[in-house]
């Protein structure tokens, strides 16, 4: 697919021809009304594709519907409480949204952060930098890193990262410590004793997890972008004496622009979303914080798989209603991407 | 049945003759299927007593039962039989109908459900401690300590009160991590209430700082306070604590896990003043002391447990948190539960009363009284659909059962050693899955005080048993002479395993030659180690084969503490019954089962911990990974390669 894309556009297309003016006042300016009727074949596609379209529509509203119906108890009982509580005890109605959202977004800012820079890398490399022969290769391995499931990203952080990130986490902290995002309660770089179990199961790992499965689709989306940046454009920049780096600067980096927000946003979509891989790692609490390094975090999706499973009545509700919260930023967030997507120039040549 | 529709599926087109047939076919195939075989039932709960129940699912698999159990903890499993999406539950706490944490009571219908106590245990602290980068093995805590540790009041390894339940030991200055679960979970309500009962002021303190007062009650979801790591399930606990980044850790796990992943756990200080461990000898004494309820009029309460006489038991051996877990088996049908699955859960139940019993002990748990036996095979009688067995409860096998109904495996289990008295002494035995790695302890805590404090520990074992022999009446023979067998009773007919038949006291038992006795280190890297031919031996780890071997090393190093005067080499032998308590095992106890009963569950009694847990797991893990990766992405890369060359050079 991609591989036809970058041909066909490779293919010199240099001559533009322009239709004919038509004046308003002329006969052939009225529409003209095609009266032919539509065979069998035409209509049934018609119709399907119609009835296809409609039903996602149909599945989106009824989802949403659905938890709000399902969270009404809860959100009423709740009242605009739901939002500024931190912990979740639904049972004596103490329950909100406050530290577990946080949590959430702290986890899919850092694997934004984290698989920004790797995705726009692997992403202008693939399309302006890689040989033609790893080229194809590379487009293979990123795209297929998007199919490996979330659970062995999430064993392969809880076995592997876990243990091995707590030197990066512990020299952000001795170094940047003054920031609150890095600082970590009970932690003593001083003292050559002192605990590592402070930087584990935090927000931070998790986010580097989840970064690993944000970076294909981000990676994805910015590749679409990259590809089509026009060849005129990126010939100019080479004639002029440009080299590869000012071409990438003054024509691929801002052409893609609405391609890399919109890439980063739905990756920012799955990460708020994402669940067994944070599962397995954080070490769930209900306290407002900030420490991104800190042990101890909590997120929405994974409060719901947590928790599902041993409650009833009013505490499943109250899941409904983080779920209900979480459904509507994720959309916020993914329509947000495909505006900005829609709005680059590249305009409906990405897949958002 | 989905046999039969599919062939009816592709029969309409055919002719009706054909027709016809093709529903015959399936039929028949549908109902023999039913008649013929067990169904598969389905499980949830308790992940403490899992590895208990893990055992009983691989070992009834030969016949033919199918059984899945899903360790989601306690709480989910009582939630999910309510919900009737699984038949059976277990838990260690009953249903909560007036829970006292504030959380939403549950309700089962009445007369819908019954107790019935499956397996014993005690809740372990597994701990990640080192000194001078050495594993410590021989940790002890007094369970104000223990309390405290869990409620953020200690919080670090070198506290005062630590120190002094640790004389032996030079205490790091590194900050304690307690890990506790995150899921709702009966080990989680045992403790808390443990903690009410015994530490109610350090309970109530930390529930007002922990937010979650005024409902202070026991609960099954841990409060939790910053500096604490939460993680799910016994395995997510075991698992955590067991990471080499863990060092300081300490989280409360049945002492199944701890011998799992091959970690050591605390000894805990009981009434008598003695730290003990919770073997599976431990854990029959002390559960002597448990009100078990007998009022078979209220299904409610029917056999579940009040544990206040645990916790304040006057027996050294006693280990103040042991407890029974709970199946809790359907009595109607309702839901997908249907009297063919009830056919399947009653053979299961009477194969985990009756048979499993006697490999409990190999795992970590202690077997159950023959009481709670008896009283099981009622409960199961109430499940629909069930093929009522007449089972000779002599021929179970369990290692509690002796000829005069009293509890064997509590009879003989050792007295601690002096060592493990409160005071200025420490053993350096080491405990859990690393028993056979002793700790260092300073010189000052290996002395007996001259005219010391009543080493005579071994002497004063209760022969409740009749006239079973004990470790004091035992000749010292040669060195290597595994007086172990000599200890084992005469009561139970039981074999003496020991590989110098002549050593045995067991009257009508067979004196296996073959059996692998490690008499000394038992449990913990027990598990796991299958004996060969029939005779594989309960609780018995080390396959050592020789009577010299299976002498544990740690005992060894102590043995002037215990014996007092006895000089150290030849004198191992003659104390070895007092061995036997810092190794956890069934040194004395529990070896009679490891002849008899063994051949009606074969040779396999093994549901190998070691596998499901530690960092043996996350090895395997890793691999699995990698292999995954490699498959997911090398080789649909290769392929995409290859077919979108072909598709270029069609071009």
């Amino acid at each position: 697919m991609t591989m036809l894309d970058t041909e066909v556009l490779d293919a010199p297309e240099m001559t533009t021809t322009l239709p004919a003016v038509v004046r308003s006042d002329s006969p052939a300016a009225s529409a003209r009304t095609v009266d032919a009727q539509r065979g069998l074949g035409d209509r049934v596609f018609f119709r399907g594709v119609s009835a296809s379209g409609m039903l996602v529509l149909i599945i989106m509203g009824a989802v949403g519907v659905f938890l709000a119906i399902e969270a009404k108890q809860a959100l009423v009982k709740a009242g605009p409480s739901f939002l500024t509580t931190a912990q979740w005890e639904p049972d004596r109605g103490r329950f909100g949204i406050a530290a577990v959202m946080i949590g959430t977004v702290l986890i899919a800012v850092v694997a934004v952060a984290v698989a920004l820079p790797i995705s726009l890398g692997a992403s202008l490399f693939i399309t302006e930098v890689a040989p033609t022969w790893l080229r194809s290769w590379l487009i293979a391995m990123v795209d297929l890193m998007a199919a490996v499931p979330s659970v062995v990203y999430g064993l392969w952080g809880l076995f592997f990262l876990q243990g091995n990130i707590i030197g990066l986490s512990r020299w952000l902290n001795t170094w940047f410590g003054w920031i609150p995002l890095f600082e970590v309660t009970g932690a003593d770089p001083t003292n050559p004793l002192s605990n590592a179990s402070v930087y584990t199961a935090s927000a931070f790992v998790a986010g580097v997890v989840v970064a690993m499965m944000v970076m294909p689709i981000a990676c994805v989306v910015m590749r679409q972008v990259f590809s089509q940046v026009p060849p005129g454009e990126r010939e100019g920049a080479y004639a002029l004496g440009s080299t590869r780096w000012g071409m990438i600067r003054v024509v691929a980096l801002p052409f893609g622009r609405g391609g890399i927000i919109g890439g980063t946003m739905l990756g920012l979509g799955r990460a708020l979303g994402e669940t067994i891989a944070v599962v397995l790692i954080i070490s769930p609490s209900f306290k407002i914080s900030f420490h991104a390094l800190e042990a101890g975090s909590n997120s929405v999706s994974s409060l719901i798989a947590i928790r599902y499973n041993e409650t009833s009545g009013i505490g499943l509700s109250a899941l409904f209603a983080a779920g209900l919260v979480l459904f509507a930023l994720t959309l916020v967030i993914n329509f947000t991407a495909s505006w900005f997507i829609s709005r680059s120039r590249s305009g409906e040549g990405s897949e958002a | 049945m989905r046999r039969s529709t599919e062939r009816a599926r592709r029969c309409p087109a055919a002719a009706a003759l054909l027709l016809l047939a093709c529903l015959f076919v399936g039929g028949t195939s549908a109902s023999t299927a039913v008649a013929g075989s067990y169904q598969r039932i389905s499980g949830e709960g308790s992940s403490w007593a899992a590895n208990a129940i893990d055992a009983m699912r691989v070992n009834v698999k030969k016949f033919g039962i199918t059984v899945d159990y899903n360790p989601s903890g306690s709480t989910a499993g009582r939630k999910n039989f309510l919900n009737g999406t699984v038949d059976f539950a277990a838990s260690e706490i009953p249903f909560q109908f007036k829970p006292e944490d504030g959380s939403a009571p549950e309700n089962p219908a009445p007369g819908s459900y019954a107790y019935m106590p499956v397996v014993a245990g005690g809740t372990a602290f597994m701990y990640n401690l080192k000194i001078n980068g050495k594993q410590v093995t021989n940790l002890r805590l007094s369970g104000a300590n223990v309390a405290k540790i869990f409620t953020g009041a200690i919080t670090s390894w070198d506290d005062p009160a630590i120190v002094a339940d640790n004389p032996g030991l030079t205490m790091p200055t590194r900050a304690i991590v307690p890990v506790v679960r995150s899921d709702g979970s009966g080990s989680t309500a045992q403790f808390t209430s443990w903690m009410i009962s015994q530490h109610s002021d350090v309970w109530t303190d930390y529930c007002n700082r922990s937010g979650r007062a005024p409902a202070c009650g026991e609960t099954s979801f841990y409060p939790i306070i910053s500096g604490m790591i939460s993680q799910a399930g016994d395995l997510g606990i075991a698992g955590y604590v067991s990471q080499g980044f863990a060092e300081g850790a300490i989280g409360y796990v049945n002492y199944s896990y701890a011998l799992g992943t091959q970690f050591p756990v605390a000894k805990v200080l009981n009434s008598a003043g003695f730290y003990t461990e919770p073997t599976p000898q431990n854990v029959a004494v002390s559960l002597l002391k448990a009100q078990i309820n007998t009022d078979e009029s209220n299904p409610a309460v029917y056999l579940t447990q009040q544990l206040e006489g645990v916790y304040t038991d006057a027996d050294p051996r006693n280990y103040p948190l042991s407890s029974y877990s709970y199946l809790i088996l359907p009595t109607k049908v309702i839901g997908q539960f249907n009297e063919d699955k009830g056919l399947t859960l009653g053979a299961f139940s009477y194969y985990a009363m009756c048979e499993a019993q006697q490999t409990s002990a190999s795992l970590g748990y202690s077997p159950m009284p023959i009481n709670l036996v008896q009283a099981g095979f009622d409960q199961i009688r109430k499940i629909p659909g069930v093929v009522v067995q007449d089972i000779d409860i002599a021929q179970c096998k369990n290692p509690t059962f002796a000829a005069d109904g009293s509890n064997l495996l509590a009879d003989t289990a050792p007295q601690p050693k002096a060592c493990d008295q409160q005071g200025a002494l420490q053993c350096a035995d080491g405990t859990g899955g690393l028993s056979n790695v002793p700790t260092a302890v300073l010189a000052s805590a290996t002395t007996p005080a001259a005219g010391g404090s009543t080493p005579t520990v071994g002497a004063t074992a209760p022969a409740a048993g009749g006239g079973s022999a004990t470790g004091a009446t035992t000749p010292a023979s040669g060195g290597s002479t595994p007086t172990v067998g000599a200890t084992a009773p005469a009561a139970g007919g039981g074999a003496a395993t020991g590989v110098t038949p002549v050593a045995a006291g067991g009257t009508g038992g067979a004196a296996t030659g073959v059996t692998p006795v490690a008499a000394g280190s038992t449990g913990g890297a027990a598990t796991g180690v299958t004996a060969p031919a029939g005779a594989s031996a309960t609780g018995v780890t080390t396959p050592a084969g020789s009577g010299a071997a299976a002498v544990d090393p740690g005992v060894v190093g102590v043995t002037p503490d215990a014996a007092g005067a006895a000089p150290p080499g030849p004198s191992v032998g003659a104390v070895s019954p007092t061995g036997c308590d810092a190794d956890t095992g069934l040194c004395a106890g529990g070896t009679p089962t490891a002849v008899g009963g063994v051949a009606t569950i074969g040779a396999v009694t093994t549901t190998t911990l070691s596998q499901s847990s530690g960092w043996g797991v996350s090895v395997v893990l890793l691999l699995l990974v990698a292999i995954l990766t490699v498959g997911l992405v090398i080789i649909p890369a290769l392929a995409w390669r290859h077919l979108s060359t072909a598709g270029s050079s069609l071009r």
